[in-house]
């Protein structure tokens, strides 16, 4: 089901966007496989060693203190604990995804790892100091900060809130 | 002795060993030593045909998302992202803004230059926040290549899900900070 439903979106959007590409002069299909292979490279070397880490590291991770301090139950602490650990994880979605993937069959909770993947995702400490700081100045990146702190916790409660609703 | 032929890719294999995959090699061999000393050959065995069933299951996900990517970024060139965004403010520019970093593709190097356009081009400091939260959040390529493969679609919707009023949380409370900063 899930194999089914990933294909399927990729399928679904490869095939709308392919389309609209095809309706346009201006784009030469050969030309977009140039681009997505430039891409690519890079993650050939990347991608499976970052995957086996991945799996040896869920392989490794004590389960019974993940699920202690970071599991369903764990609830608002969890999440507040998860807003902590994902805005201080530094580097790309190299490293945060395999760790994720090790966190949530340890025990995780959903909540948590929604907070976790949310928090890294707006605070994202190596980004800010490497583009936006430089970039956008000081002083929008302190504005951007403070307005995105509740943005984690509040994903977090949301799906609480969604997971007592389904239940 | 003769230079071997590249082609149209001269840079030589070892030198894409970078930073980053030196890292996870380390950490792959360090973390698969541990678990078959730990947990015995079995295990470990075990760990890694998990691994590979993996690899097998993303590379389709990956190469169609990186397809998709490309695609949306041809189709939508940044001057046709500025034209949409620039100047706007208030809900509809919180709407627009959100849907534009959505779909912009790729990493931070792809996304700044294009808000500090913006902001240069007059865009509210809220429709910026708006931006980058939606681009950091919502961000389709992100969730495509990478998510959807170590954690799945089902938790990829869930969080899809609750993230969609983020960019507007987050730009509301740009403005109380702004307010509250220039009083």
């Amino acid at each position: 089901m899930m194999t089914v439903i990933a294909y399927g979106t990729i399928a679904l959007l490869l095939a709308v966007t392919a389309l609209a590409a095809h309706r346009r002069a201006d784009i030469r299909h050969a030309d977009v496989a140039t681009d997505a292979w430039i891409q690519l490279q890079p993650l050939l070397l990347r991608l499976p060693p970052a995957l086996l880490a991945g799996v040896f590291l869920a392989a490794l991770v004590p389960e019974q203190q993940v699920v202690a301090i970071l599991g369903e139950a764990s609830g608002l602490r969890g999440i507040l604990l998860a807003t902590l650990i994902g805005g201080l994880l530094p580097g790309g979605p190299m490293i945060a995804f395999p760790l994720g993937l090790a966190l949530l069959e340890a025990g995780m909770g959903v909540p948590q790892m929604v907070t976790l993947i949310t928090a890294w995702s707006v605070l994202a400490v190596h980004r800010l100091l490497v583009f936006e700081a430089p970039m956008m100045g000081w002083r929008f990146t302190g504005l951007r900060l403070l307005a995105s702190a509740p943005l984690a916790p509040a994903a977090g409660c949301l799906t609480l809130a969604i997971e007592a609703l389904a239940r | 002795m003769a230079m071997p032929d590249h082609g149209s890719n001269p840079v030589p294999p070892w030198r894409r060993l970078d930073g980053t995959t030196i890292f996870f090699t380390v950490l792959a061999l360090g973390a698969g030593g541990t678990t078959w000393w730990l947990q015995g050959g079995e295990a470990f065995t075990q760990t890694l045909g998990r691994a590979a069933g993996l690899l097998v299951w993303i590379t389709p996900v990956l190469l169609g998302a990186l397809l998709v990517g490309a695609y949306v970024q041809r189709l939508i060139p940044r001057a046709t992202m500025e034209h949409w965004l620039g100047g706007r403010s208030g809900l509809r520019g919180l709407v627009v803004a959100t849907a534009a970093g959505a779909i912009t593709p790729g990493g931070p190097f792809a996304a700044f230059p294009l808000v500090v356009a913006l902001y240069r081009a007059g865009a509210s400091v809220p429709v910026c926040v708006a931006y980058i939260t939606a681009w950091s959040v919502l961000g389709l390529n992100r969730a495509l290549v990478w998510e959807l493969p170590f954690l799945g679609p089902d938790f990829v919707l869930l969080r899809l899900l609750v993230s969609l009023p983020l960019p507007f949380l987050a730009g509301y409370l740009a403005v109380l900070v702004t307010r509250w900063l220039r009083p």
